[in-house]
């Protein structure tokens, strides 16, 4: 069970375990620990706050290209109207927020209004106003202290006897500047739409760097998944939102009395795929040996690249997309088994066989002669024979060659078949060795 | 209308064996070989199911076999996925064979653990393509994962496999067998079809040489620049060609005594 403090030692949010046994927020830290003496407090980390409002906003910025973060706030506010035609309504907008956050771990309260002060209002409320009009009606009932004015002030207006917002719109202008001075009439403005109320964007970053301190230590690394998930899912979001993309993701592992483990995710193509992403993961985890116990996680992208048409997944051909499935299979296979081990094949200009193919990756063009008269597969090192013991079917083709790089060889190639009916290719070499042997397969 | 729900079910699970009926549900891909068109049901290689290629040595046309649909998954743009091929694959023979080399993917696992799973990821990737495995041994439920992936991914998968793992049942789509044809080529045996009873033997010549009677000895034009040492000597009584399967590597494998007792030569 945990709460949230501030510095004069209230708790300020609990979860539903502490709410079932009376814990509420408001209450002093020492009552609440007299209620429960089991409580697990937590102090309130202002800059976290802040930094996690930073993340929320980038990663909402794939929903709506205006997200402010207003100072005086915790909370996002993003502009739904011009999104409508790719979203939906704000209500199936916040709605689809509010469960894609949710996966991401976040906890969301969304409403919608035609006006930012109004929005701030109804998001406590759930409520979704459509219609400026509407403003008045629907959140006139709000308690007084709701409304985004300090705490000061609103006791005084309760001490007049205003009890709810009505109370306040029912007031000519005059007579509200009298009283409470020229910011509440302005406010009340803001909020009805009557003032214009212009608020500053964010921009996204060039960067992502993300941080998650684990609740309790983790030992096991596949329980790493869980969390790093999570902020891979945040990653993406803000990928999305920034029309921006990833090659590598650098993930620290914080431990107790330790140096960092890390962990390198490297991508054959830039993405802003989760799913991708969780795939190289967790073959990178299986294969992680951790030190210690794990206490925090960094998860940093020093590189959002610009993301090219054609890249994405809004640009859908059969090649391309067959292109990213091999890419992502690629990066599947390098993260268990090593970079090595997964590679296509390319020819090389050599007249020896052995020297005439070598390893590629999948972004260098793959070309070769075409031999027709040539095995499919090559032993992997020529194997010495016994000739008398295969049927000479074609040849010699002789091959000579490589006097220059001092591998120089000549040989006489034949196409044999062996005792039990294999087809086969053989040598008979003069230099460097003498002797014959088996180097292919006519498969 | 329950009979047409059951109709239906029957039409459209290719896992079921009705009888002696073939069942055209199976999505295949031709193999490029009329005569084995014809036997298989559905008309090819049945997409979406593994597929069990069984030869006791390797040389008999087992990647011939498959040339044509390997070249057509290439010229589609997908990819072919070779896992932990027992020998290097030689640019040059597969460019000739039509295979596209900007499509192939060849992948090295250390053990056969990993090799397996390999196996699992590529079938699990996308959609379409194929994969080419030589699993040593393969248990009967990791064979059922790779189908079940097959089938999911619309996947051909080739299992090249050792002759014992005839020995186990499996639960592959497919399974055939080459042999050594004589001059008729290389017989294909369909051991096992989903869907039919297993159709007869096809006789197909793989290679050009594959038709070359056995004996060398009428055959200037090919043997005329052999050393005199080649001619000289032949037959013995226990052939010493050694296997060039890795897996058979070091064993000390003698053939089985004597040349095949073949069809007598009809050249032309």
């Amino acid at each position: 069970m945990a709460a949230t403090v501030e510095r004069r030692e209230r708790i300020i949010d609990c979860n539903p375990a502490a709410k079932a046994c009376g814990i509420r927020p408001g209450l002093a830290v020492s009552a609440a620990r007299a209620i429960l003496d089991t409580l697990a407090v937590a102090e309130r980390d202002p800059a976290a706050e802040r930094d996690t409002l930073e993340r929320l906003a980038a990663w909402c910025y794939q929903y709506s290209s205006q997200v402010c973060i207003p100072d005086d706030r915790d909370g996002l506010l993003l502009e739904a109207g011009a999104s409508w035609r790719l979203f939906g309504s704000p209500q199936q907008l916040a709605q689809r927020l509010q469960r894609e956050l949710g996966q991401l771990g976040y906890h969301t309260e969304c409403g919608s209004a035609p006006t930012p002060e109004a929005a701030w209002l109804a998001a406590g409320q759930h409520l979704h106003i459509s219609a400026q009009g509407r403003i008045r009606q629907q959140l006139g009932v709000l308690p007084l202290e709701q409304l985004a004015l300090d705490t000061a002030r609103i006791k005084a207006m309760e001490r007049m006897g205003f009890r709810q917002l009505r109370d306040l719109l029912r007031l000519p202008r005059r007579t509200l500047t009298r009283r409470f001075g020229p910011s509440l009439p302005e406010y009340l403005d803001r909020l009805l739409g009557i003032l214009p109320d212009p608020r500053l964007f964010y921009h996204p970053p060039e960067e992502f760097a993300s941080r998650l301190e684990l609740p309790a230590e983790i030992h096991a690394c596949q329980a790493l998944l869980f969390p790093l998930k999570r902020l891979l899912g945040e990653l993406c979001g803000v990928l999305r939102g920034g029309d921006s993309a990833v090659q590598s993701v650098h993930i620290s592992l914080g431990h107790e009395d330790h140096e960092d483990s890390t962990v390198q995710l490297g991508l054959q193509s830039p993405t802003q795929d989760t799913d991708r992403l969780v795939g190289v993961l967790r073959e990178r985890l299986e294969r992680l040996r951790l030190p210690q116990a794990v206490r925090e996680i960094r998860l940093e992208a020093p590189h959002l690249l610009k993301l090219r048409a054609g890249q994405g997944t809004l640009f859908h051909d059969t090649s391309a997309e067959q292109r990213q499935d091999i890419e992502q299979l690629t990066e599947r296979l390098q993260a268990r088994l090593g970079n090595g081990a997964v590679a296509g094949i390319t020819g090389v200009e050599d007249h020896r066989p052995e020297y005439s193919w070598r390893t590629r990756t999948l972004d260098e063009p793959a070309r070769s002669t075409a031999l027709a008269h040539r095995p499919a597969w090559l032993l992997p090192r020529p194997r010495r024979c016994a000739i008398q013991d295969y049927d000479i079917l074609a040849g010699p083709e002789r091959i000579e060659s490589g006097w220059w790089d001092g591998r120089d060889c000549r040989r006489d190639y034949f196409v044999v078949r062996d005792p039990r009916g294999s087809l086969l290719w053989a040598f008979h070499e003069y230099k460097p060795k003498r002797g014959w042997f088996l180097h292919g397969i006519f498969a | 209308m329950q009979n047409k729900a059951l109709n239906n079910l029957i039409e459209t699970t290719p896992q079921l064996w009705k009888g002696r009926r073939v069942n055209h549900r199976q999505q295949t891909l031709s193999t490029g070989y009329a005569r084995l068109d014809a036997r298989l049901p559905g008309g090819g290689w049945p997409l979406g199911a593994v597929s069990e290629v069984i030869v006791r040595q390797p040389g008999l046309g087992e990647l011939s076999l498959l040339s044509p649909v390997l070249s057509r998954i290439g010229e589609a743009g997908q990819w072919v996925v070779l896992v932990d091929p027992p020998w290097l694959p030689y640019p040059p023979a597969l460019q000739a064979r039509g295979i596209h080399l900007g499509r192939l993917l060849v992948v090295r696992s250390r053990n056969e653990q990993e090799s397996l799973w390999a196996c699992e990821q590529a079938l699990a990737s996308g959609r379409g393509g194929a994969l080419m495995a030589w699993p040593e041994r393969i248990p009967f439920s990791r064979l059922r994962r790779l189908q079940l992936a097959a089938q999911e991914h619309a996947k051909l998968a080739f299992l090249h496999r050792p002759e014992r793992a005839l020995e186990a049942p499996s639960p592959a789509a497919l399974r055939l067998k080459l042999e050594p044809g004589g001059n008729r080529g290389t017989r294909v045996d369909l051991l096992k079809c989903r869907g039919s009873h297993p159709p007869d033997p096809a006789w197909i010549r793989f290679s050009e040489y594959a038709n070359t009677p056995h004996h060398t000895s009428g055959h200037e034009p090919f043997a005329a620049n052999a050393p005199r040492s080649l001619l000289a000597g032949r037959a013995p009584a226990t052939p010493r060609a050694g296997s060039v399967h890795p897996r058979d590597a070091g064993t000390g494998d003698t053939g089985r005594g004597g040349r095949d007792g073949r069809a007598p030569r009809t050249d032309h």
